[in-house]
């Protein structure tokens, strides 16, 4: 280990900003993420200065540095495989300005998303990306994944809501990036650069992000479908019509049955359904979009379509998507639900493809995985069920998400839509981004030249996920 | 990770696939009065899972630290009731405490306590509702498994000899600091808001807003673990503050946690009500509101509408 100072970190944070006791230390060696490691201390910054000269001492004495918001990242993004200290966020947690007549805010990164969204509330505004997490998401976590969620089909991920930023570099340099306008021209936006780059390019210590205004009117329907074939179609179709939804969700057998067994809703036992959802500002044009979409999966055998604008009726058609997660959790007491191989993205046309690909690999590898996501953004979800005790079902995930992602590749897919790469995912972001690895190294190299913030991530990351870090579940030998 | 079992924790033993099933998803940080007041995530309910986890592979060393973690717990339950994979987080902590306690670990955490002097009046003991107190050789005893720190013991002990050493912001002496200070720095102030931890904070969860939206903010929400626990002090400390009025929001009486916490709060207040107009204070100054669970709407409606009243009825003069 390299000596690290603690006295250094006094020196920076106050005593009270600083943990370095195991029974601490632990907590922070895990996300959402099947990975654990442990870091050499936390610390807990205030302000821009403290992080840069954190940033100053860590660059000299050369110790990693993993900066880390509410550690709800899925993929291990935030597990300090190679030790070091973890630079808590979650402190600098104020809004700093909510400018309504230039419609932008600037937060700082430990900002909780739906804080922001509580307080954008009362100017009648909303924060679109939405991640499923954003109870616990921080705006910086955020940021450095390029997170999204349900409602990123009409209007986009992070990175589209990112105007601009105050970054510290690796070596303690405090830079602006990108502007406060709409627009901006003017060189290299390096501020987008910075979103999705999973802390290892900078630290983000304030953002300026746009704003839009809450809806009048929101509809949501529900569709059944027989085939899976019949649901992709209709997905291909609503995305091609010109139909703009602000959600279209596709939830398949196996997470409807998850849904009924766990929780008895009584959900009908289909192949798929879809959840669209239109809103707007008028509502003969919400109910424009809504019928389109309605006609659309009437046409490809859609069934029990229901739509609703009011908000009782919107909770019940969205409650087996909603209750999904849970469900996912208590499906059997031997089994649990793992977050690998989770977020891919693939074209409109081969959603339902697939999510029949999931089925038929998880079939053939003896290992339970739901799909199911927004398949508006053309994003998939999955999770895998198992016994995470035995070590064959472990090479079992290992083998089935090899051949996903294989799958994802030949289909010009991507290999993560919304959760990012961390360590989970390294193995096929090499093989997908191979003709730039290169390129991205050197990036990283000029902004990082002694490779201390975030290492062992993305192409840094071990090709084995499994052996990549300890893992956070008890395997048998 | 290969699996080394530290044999001792025979009863968190059990919960080994439970603690897998946890999907670490941290939807309970928002939720546990810990966290919010300590902000840090290692004190959050998750943290806690993780440090049962790591007791029970033998991956983090047992300590008084990592067991102290076990012991910080008011038993509140929002984290369960938040939970993603359906957790019933207290079992596993009272579980763990169990094997602690039995390896020599008694926090205490949050447990309550008895200082040398208390006058063994038995008046903890009998109202106890988790028969966690007793009298035995040595005076007044707490099983700290037992114990849920709900406090009812220290609220209830006239020599104050009945204690929660570590409060997280929750005790009577955290709550009088807290809004004495925001009556001092804030010349807007008008109102103190005492908020039972199921009264769900209608505000930002672990965020702050901007100074110019705060400066001139007329009321604060500070919250307690259970409305039927707010001493007379409490209450009556922001009058002596130039506060113009003082709220309490309390659970629906058939659905309170601790019993008749519910109750109790509107007992108290009836009290201190008598208090205040025999005083010549308009006893509408102080009022409790019943808040069911989880229902922000109407807790921001009810301090909106006790804000106005209060405009109405000026300072106390």
């Amino acid at each position: 280990m390299k000596r690290m100072d603690v006295s250094k970190l006094r020196e920076i944070f106050g005593e009270q900003n600083i943990k370095t006791d195991p029974s601490d230390l632990y907590s922070f060696g895990s996300d959402s993420s099947v990975h654990h490691a442990m870091p050499w201390a936390v610390v807990r910054p205030d302000n821009t200065e403290q992080v840069q000269k954190l940033m100053v001492y860590a660059n000299q004495a050369l110790i990693p540095v993993i900066p880390r918001g509410g550690g709800s990242g899925m993929c291990g993004q935030t597990v300090p495989i190679q030790g070091g200290i973890v630079l808590d966020m979650k402190h600098m947690n104020r809004i700093l300005e909510i400018n309504l007549p230039d419609v932008y805010c600037r937060v700082e990164p430990g900002v909780v998303d739906d804080d922001l969204n509580l307080a954008l509330k009362s100017y009648g505004m909303f924060y679109p990306p939405t991640p499923a997490s954003s109870r616990i998401a921080t705006i910086g976590g955020e940021i450095a994944n390029n997170a999204s969620g349900v409602r990123s089909v009409k209007y986009g991920a992070t990175r589209d809501a990112v105007l601009g930023m105050k970054v510290v570099l690796p070596t303690g340099e405090l830079v602006t990036l990108g502007a406060h306008t709409r627009v901006e021209a003017t060189g290299y936006q390096l501020h987008k650069l910075m979103v999705g780059s999973e802390g290892t390019l900078g630290i983000v210590v304030e953002a300026t992000l746009n704003f839009v205004p809450i809806p009048e009117y929101r509809c949501m329907g529900i569709a059944n479908f027989d085939h899976l074939s019949d649901a992709g179609a209709a997905i291909g179709e609503i995305m091609a019509s010109g139909a703009i939804p602000s959600m279209l969700e596709l939830v398949d057998s196996v997470a409807i049955k998850a849904v009924n067994k766990t929780m008895n809703l009584g959900l009908k036992e289909v192949a798929a359904s879809l959840i669209f959802e239109a809103d707007g500002m008028v509502k003969e044009a919400v109910d424009y979009e809504i019928n389109k979409m309605k006609e659309i999966c009437k046409k490809h055998r859609g069934s029990d379509i229901t739509t609703s604008y009011d908000p009782k009726e919107r909770a019940k058609i969205f409650m087996g998507r909603k209750k999904l997660f849970p469900a996912l959790s208590k499906y059997d007491d031997c089994l649990s639900s793992t977050s690998l191989a989770d977020d891919m993205a693939v074209p409109y046309s081969k959603m339902a493809e697939m999510a029949g690909k999931i089925h038929e690999v998880a079939e053939k590898n003896n290992i339970i995985m739901t799909a199911y996501g927004h398949c508006g953004s053309g994003c998939m979800h999955t999770k895998i069920l198992m016994d995470t005790k035995q070590p064959e079902q472990w090479a079992s995930a290992r083998k089935a998400i090899t051949e996903i992602y294989e799958y994802v590749r030949s289909v010009n897919g991507t290999t993560s839509a919304e959760h990012g790469i961390g360590l989970s995912k390294a193995a096929s972001f090499k093989v997908e981004k191979a003709d730039s690895l290169k390129l991205l190294q050197t990036i990283k190299l000029a902004l990082d030249p002694n490779n201390i913030l975030n290492p062992g991530k993305l192409m840094q990351a071990p090709d084995d996920w499994v052996t990549a870090t300890g893992l956070r579940y008890a395997v048998n030998n | 990770m290969e699996t080394k079992k530290a044999t001792r924790f025979n009863h968190l033993q059990k919960w080994e696939s439970t603690l897998a099933a946890c999907i670490r998803c941290g939807y309970c940080f928002e939720h546990c009065p810990l966290f919010k007041f300590t902000g840090w995530e290692s004190d959050a309910p998750r943290a806690k899972l993780i440090t049962a986890f790591g007791l029970l592979s033998g991956e983090l060393e047992l300590s008084e630290t990592s067991a102290d973690k076990m012991f910080n717990c008011f038993y509140c339950r929002r984290c369960e009731a938040a939970c993603s994979s359906g957790v019933t987080l207290t079992d596993v902590f009272t579980d763990a405490k169990k094997d602690l306690v039995e390896m020599g670990y008694t926090g205490p955490g949050t447990t309550s306590i008895t200082e040398p002097y208390c006058a063994q009046c038995l008046l903890c003991v009998q109202s106890c509702p988790h028969e966690a107190r007793s009298h035995g050789e040595n005076g007044i005893e707490t099983d700290p498994v037992k114990c849920q720190s709900c406090g009812i013991c220290v609220e209830i002990c006239p020599a104050e000899a009945a204690k929660i050493v570590h409060t997280f912001g929750t005790g009577k002496a955290d709550l009088i600091d807290a809004s004495n200070r925001f009556l001092d720095t804030h010349t807007s102030a008008k109102a103190i808001v005492f908020a039972c931890n199921w009264s769900y904070y209608p505000d930002l969860q672990a965020s702050r807003l901007p100074e110019s939206e705060t400066h001139d903010r007329d009321y604060e929400i500070y919250v307690n673990m259970c409305a039927g626990r707010l001493e007379t002090e409490t209450l009556m400390a922001p009058f002596i503050n130039h506060a113009w009025g003082v709220l309490v929001s309390c659970c629906p009486e058939d659905d309170c946690q601790h019993k008749d916490g519910g109750k109790r709060a509107k007992k108290q207040v009836a009290r201190l009500q008598s208090i205040l107009k025999s005083l010549d204070i308009d006893p509408e100054r102080l009022q409790v509101v019943e808040i069911p669970n989880g229902d922000k709407t109407l807790f921001q409606a009810e301090i909106d509408t006790f804000i106005d009243r209060l405009n109405a009825l000026g300072p106390i003069t």
